[in-house]
């Protein structure tokens, strides 16, 4: 504590390597060593077990959830059979507002576009809302790099997200960035930051946080948000947060880039009467997000606020490579966060043990299919194949089918024998130990009745019984996985 | 713009090539059976008034313009306001006067030298909206000029007065309102205090917006 340097004489450099195109280190060794740590086991119980029952609570109350379930699907499936068309709608809704529009093929080319853009605006403060596009393009640090000498300070703004970047630390939760902390580690991270000892309680901690970040959207020279959707007809972003950092950061700084991956499109704002309903509550548990904010272009005429420069990159960074294939449905994700929430080998291991920005059943998908098979080989092999992560998700991406297909393509890219199943061995351990894997039971949810009777494992029939029972591959089902159990297996 | 064409050339590819048509769409057997169905919205005040408590907000429902602005005095006076920050709004020029009688210093949102430093400052900002939603508690808002983002976001204490007129029973009445994407530079959905649950899930109001949210309903 004594050795304590003022925040601003520390280095604040940004040097966290989890984008996409870092190396991933084994799911194994991540894993296995998350599995033993019994603190962020607790965390995320404790997350799970606040989450799952609220989500299941509000999408209870919501008679048309199935159908909403239904139309999210199909619009989705639409806006990628079109999804040249509108890119290009979005683009030109965007100009004719006098916003400015960036193709980048990946994340060299949004460095380069927001750097270029910081020289020119003479930036020096970018606040930034959460993101996991540039997150998986490392934004933060390669801006500091390939910029250095602008002197950039870039600050992440939402609480969770803030933390981490101190710590150093990447988000471990879609939703949730910090769960893998607890007050104590927050109020030493914070303590530093402040030069002073604050307790471990979160109104303290989160008041210091308001007033630091504060000074950030105010000096701030440029903002900049991901998006949870784009509207093509209208070019409209979509940003959903609770804290309110997705609101300020485009309402108070001049300059406001969005960074948003091209699978976010919908083609109406209709549509968004379908998404926002089930994303608040599949991600939260909340009828609707605190702040369901839409940008349209800059500032209107006699307008005081709002950014008087609105650009929006549209990044591929590998998604186009998944149109047309096997694997589009991957897409179609609204990172909501909850088939990470029911996974139990997330549950298990948190989202660090992933080795990427993306964690979770859909982490375990999209990265393989963004970074390659090689790059990420455990990572189809880092579920139990349950089904419990289709069978929650809002827009019905078939998450198991779609890890069978990966382990399928392992085989035929004759990587099979290189797989090392060991990434079982963590949540096999689960699955041997009745409390643990009851946990997981309590989810209630039909997908696992078949699988959990009382607390104990049956047998486990199709896929499953490929890996627990050695450590080969498992065979592909000759059905898909979900279509077993729904017949009553 | 070669670079655009390119990009959207290899898009237009991938999607016209492809093999695989995704053509499953997935079960409709979702949620619970026997979940409880919710009453349809008779009143759509009430129920507005109702979710808005549900999310930490406070609502109140008055008669008149007359008693919605003594309302907002007497807030202004509890939270110990010294300035206060509003749209340039016709509705809500009648209440100057009074707040200046309570020692509060009202600040319009027109010509603002430096509006951050004006709405950074204030303890209380007022608006109206254009919409509400009863079946989750939320203000619509539209931004124009007269009409800042910041008079909503920066201030501790915000108040919205509406009309009970313009209280919608939906999420998706609200949508439709701007079906076509005809929408002004932002509008905001907005729906009670600004939170967060990052540290050990423990929810902490007032994050980065007004943790103290008010929105008084006329008629
Ligand atoms: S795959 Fe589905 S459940 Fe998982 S984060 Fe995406 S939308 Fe949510």
């Amino acid at each position: 504590m004594e050795t304590r340097k003022p925040a601003r004489e520390r280095d604040t450099t940004d040097r966290r390597r989890e984008g996409i195109e870092s190396p991933v280190e084994g799911f194994n060794e991540r894993g296995g060593r998350a599995a033993r740590d019994e603190a962020l086991r607790g965390a995320l119980r404790l997350f799970a077990t606040k989450v799952v029952p609220a989500r299941n609570a509000t999408l209870a109350a919501l008679p048309e959830a199935p159908e909403l379930r239904e139309r999210a699907y199909r619009i989705k499936r639409e806006t990628m059979a079109n999804l040249d068309r509108y890119l290009e709608e979005m683009a030109e809704a965007v100009e004719a507002r006098g916003g400015s529009v960036h193709f980048a093929s990946d994340g060299e080319d949004v460095v380069r576009y927001v750097g270029e853009l910081a020289r020119r605006r003479g930036a020096k403060v970018i606040a930034k809302s959460k993101s996991m596009a540039t997150e998986e393009i490392e934004l933060n640090r390669r801006l500091e790099e390939g910029y250095a000498d602008l002197g950039l300070e870039i600050v992440e703004t939402d609480l969770g997200e803030w933390i981490a970047q101190l710590a150093g630390d990447t988000p471990s939760h879609i939703i949730g960035p910090i769960l893998h902390m607890n007050a104590e580690r927050v109020a030493e991270i914070l303590s530093e930051v402040a030069g002073e000892e604050l307790p471990p309680d979160a109104t303290v901690l989160s008041r210091f946080a308001r007033g630091r970040l504060r000074e950030k959207f105010l000096t701030a020279d440029i903002g900049i948000t991901g998006a949870n959707f784009g509207v093509a007809e209208s070019g409209t972003v979509v940003t959903v947060t609770n804290e309110g950092n997705g609101r300020l950061v485009t309402s108070v700084p001049p300059v406001h880039v969005v960074v948003m991956g091209i699978e976010k499109m919908i083609p109406r704002f209709e549509d968004l009467s379908v998404f926002t309903r089930l994303l608040a509550r599949s991600g939260t548990g909340q009828k609707l997000t605190v702040y369901t904010n839409f940008v349209t272009g800059p500032r209107g005429p006699g307008e005081l606020d709002g950014a008087e420069e609105f650009h929006l990159v549209l990044l591929d960074n590998g998604r186009s490579n998944l149109l047309g294939t096997p694997f589009e449905e991957a897409l179609y994700c609204i990172r909501c966060g909850s088939c990470l929430n029911v996974c139990p080998v997330y549950r298990q291991t948190g989202g660090h043990a992933y080795g990427s920005t993306y964690s979770g059943p859909i982490g375990a998908v999209i990265t393989p299919l963004l970074k390659g098979d090689e790059e990420a080989k455990d990572l189809p092999h880092a579920s139990s194949l349950c089904g419990a992560c289709s069978e929650t998700c809002p827009v019905g991406i078939p998450l198991h089918d779609l890890l069978l297909k990966l382990r399928n393509r392992q085989v035929e890219e004759g990587m099979a024998g290189k797989t090392q199943t060991a990434a079982f061995k963590v949540f096999e351990n689960t699955m041997k130990s009745p409390a643990l894997y009851n946990i997981s039971g309590k989810l209630g949810r039909a997908a696992q009745r078949p699988l959990v009777r009382e607390g104990t494992v049956r047998p486990v029939p199709g896929p499953l019984r490929g890996w627990t029972g050695s450590r080969e591959l498992p065979p592909l089902a000759p059905k898909p996985f979900r279509e077993l159990w729904r017949g009553g297996i | 713009m070669a670079d655009r064409a390119r990009f959207l050339e290899n898009v237009r590819h991938r999607t016209r090539t492809g093999r695989y048509k995704p053509t499953r769409a997935p079960d409709s057997v979702w949620t619970p059976k026997g979940a409880p169905v919710p009453d349809p919205i008779a009143d759509p005040v009430a129920r507005f008034l109702e979710e808005l408590g549900a999310v930490g907000g406070h609502g109140a429902r008055v008669q008149s313009l007359d008693e919605a602005r003594d309302h907002v005095v007497s807030l202004a006076r509890e939270r110990g306001a010294g300035a206060l920050v509003r749209w340039d709004d016709e509705e809500l020029a009648g209440f100057d006067a009074p707040l200046a009688g309570a020692g509060v210093e009202v600040a319009i949102w027109r010509d603002l030298e430096d509006f951050r430093a004006v709405a950074g400052l204030a303890d209380v900002g007022l608006s109206t909206a254009s919409w509400a939603i009863a079946e989750t508690g939320s203000l619509v808002l539209e931004s124009g000029p007269g009409r800042g983002r910041s008079v909503t976001l920066l201030p501790p204490t915000y108040v919205a007065v509406l009309r009970a007129e313009r209280v919608l029973g939906t999420v998706a009445e609200a949508v439709g309102k701007y079906a076509g994407g005809r929408l002004p530079a932002n509008v905001c959905f907005h729906t009670g205090p600004s939170r967060s649950g990052d540290i050990e899930m423990s929810l902490v109001t007032g994050m980065h917006g007004p943790g103290d949210v008010h929105v008084v309903v006329v008629g």
